[in-house]
């Protein structure tokens, strides 16, 4: 029965309830069962919830357990942004994004580890303790949604919540080799979500297949009263535009190839020429360098995050800033620097006009594609530690995430193979704003067609 | 290419700036690496861009979004949870900081 479990999705744990194989309760102590004994290796979790908190007056029986990343406000659990300025403090209301998620079936596990405030791409910058990667635990998960990456790779949750602002949801799930959405900046509410960088930040999932990160993106997406930079946008009925049958013109830039691993071209090749064996046209494009995009998303970035913790005094919630990581130190310290008197426009203001550049370059692109191709990564998971030789290090790793990521696209991240170190490989698919549809609809034909090669059903190391 | 530094002055200028405590190692590490990272970012100075009024391009034309200033039900705060949290409280205050 234990079995019947192990692996097994979102949509079909739904199932298994539905025609009582097993009951909710049953299903909640299966995982509870499986982060007590695996949790202590991985660090994914800091926070597990023992007693299944049921918060709304619902008859409807099904729940599905789902581990969050700890910079969302989950009202009476702990919440603490992996910083031990916020480590006593327990939210008095419940963000947006958990509270849909609580009025949709599911109880929340627990909060998982990530880099402190979402700085960085590897959760080394947690002041808990990094997260394991469940391939080799010798080295990192990424960043900075790490924890729940390595939740859902080890299996010790069906899915889970990351939010990502400029590849802390794409480069975690290559690593981990699962699969991570992250929308179009606006389509899910930000409220409650603790803020890195306001004009990036967008909550989005790691899930094993994308049939639950549909299911889970249409639960989440939508305008929000508390978030007034939430699209208005129609929500699509992202399950049934999975399955239509589509063909599509893809773009593939040399930029983004550029300084990558040979072993992720040639797995990310690989995909491409399966692509064009199913029907869909290629298309070489030129986009602008992404090196200028780490630029851009450094100093908006960290001037926005500068701005952001500056509430963190102590006062009300929390410790005092003495409490704050050398990382959160110094990006709050470089965000001053860019915004202050003499600088500002030499900084910021130049970094504010590449981004309109390079949303225009992209508005340009999507006029002749309607998805573009790319590894989702230049390299493989690193050891632990290796961070530290780099002084903006997440930002250099996620180089190839940072271009849609300050021009606000949606894309996922699949899992398309595994180097000669048998770590994960990633491949993302960048798609025009809300048009999660195209990108969940292409990367559902790439998991029917290659079922990813099997990376997702690998992990023996994490069975029962 | 000369390697930027910041001086220290610089560097506790800021740290005044965002109320954080630096030690002299932390000064001396940050004049480095802040300079690191200003010198990578000196590339944005290769492209041609236009100055613009606009220096917030919202992805979805969004326009004055406004919230009804009337008090919600929905939000509302008991007294015990606005301060579950706070570790100085006196009655119906939280204690901070002496600013003069």
């Amino acid at each position: 029965m234990i079995m019947e479990i192990f692996g097994k999705s979102i949509i079909e744990l739904i199932d298994l309830i539905k025609t009582k194989k097993i009951s909710s309760k049953e299903l909640y102590h299966y995982f509870l069962k499986r982060i007590k004994k695996y949790n202590p290796k991985l660090n994914a979790f800091l926070t597990v919830v023992e007693d299944r908190i049921n918060k709304t007056n619902r008859t409807n029986k099904i729940e599905i357990p789902i581990a969050v990343k700890d910079n969302f406000c989950t009202q009476g659990i702990r919440t603490t942004a992996s910083s031990r300025v916020l480590e006593d403090f327990i939210p008095p209301y419940e963000s947006t994004v958990t509270q849909k998620l609580i009025d949709n079936g599911f109880s929340i596990i627990g909060k998982t580890n990530m880099d402190a405030w979402a700085h960085g791409s590897s959760t080394e910058t947690s002041d808990f303790g990094p997260t394991k990667n469940p391939w080799d635990l010798s080295r990192v998960p990424g960043g900075s949604s790490g924890g729940s990456a390595a939740a859902v790779a080890a299996y010790l949750s069906p899915a889970a919540i990351g939010s990502e602002t400029a590849g802390s949801i794409r480069q975690p799930a290559a690593w981990c080799g699962v699969i991570g959405l992250k929308p179009t900046y606006g389509r899910v509410s930000r409220y409650g979500l603790i803020a890195m960088g306001s004009s990036l930040d967008c909550p989005g999932s790691l899930t094993r297949t994308v049939e639950d990160a549909a299911f889970l993106l249409g639960i989440l997406a939508g305008k929000d009263d508390y978030d007034a930079t939430s699209s208005s946008k129609e929500v699509p009925n992202y399950l049934k535009i999975l399955k239509e049958k589509k063909k599509y013109t893809l773009g593939i830039a040399k930029e983004y190839f550029e300084e990558v691993d040979e072993e992720i071209k040639e797995k990310v090749f690989q995909m491409i020429e399966r692509l064009k064996k199913m029907g869909h046209r290629l298309k070489e494009i030129k986009l602008i360098h992404p090196k200028y995009s780490i630029s851009v998303y450094t100093i908006i970035q960290r001037a926005e995050v500068s701005s952001n913790l500056a509430r963190y005094d102590g006062v009300r919630y929390g410790n005092n800033r003495h409490y704050f990581g050398s990382e959160a130190k110094r990006r709050i310290m470089l965000g001053a620097f860019t915004l202050s008197y003499g600088y500002y426009d030499a900084y910021y203001k130049k970094a504010q006009e590449v981004r309109k550049l390079i949303i225009d370059d992209f508005n340009q692109v999507f006029k002749q594609v309607d998805l573009i191709i790319a590894p989702t990564t230049p390299i493989t998971a690193l050891k632990l530690g290796e961070w530290e030789k780099y002084p903006f290090f997440g930002e250099l790793m996620d180089v190839l995430n940072e271009p849609a990521a300050v021009a606000g696209l949606p894309a996922i991240s699949l899992p398309v193979g595994l180097d000669k170190n048998n770590l994960p490989i990633g491949m993302q698919i960048i798609g025009r704003w809300f048009d999660e549809g195209e990108i969940l609809n292409l990367a559902y034909q790439l998991e029917k067609e290659t079922e990813f090669f099997g990376v997702t059903k690998i992990l023996e190391d994490w069975k029962d | 290419m000369g390697k930027k530094i910041l001086s220290k002055e610089e560097v506790l200028h800021l740290a005044k700036l965002v109320k954080l405590t630096l030690d002299e190692g932390e000064v001396k590490k940050y004049q480095k690496q802040l300079g690191e990272t200003l010198d990578y970012i000196k590339n944005l100075k290769e492209l041609k861009t236009k100055k613009t009024n606009n220096y917030f391009s919202s992805f979805h034309n969004a326009v004055n979004v406004f919230f009804k200033d009337e008090i919600s039900k929905k939000r509302q705060l008991f007294k015990e949870d606005v301060f579950k949290n706070a570790k100085k409280r006196r009655g119906n205050y939280f204690i901070v900081e002496r600013i003069l």
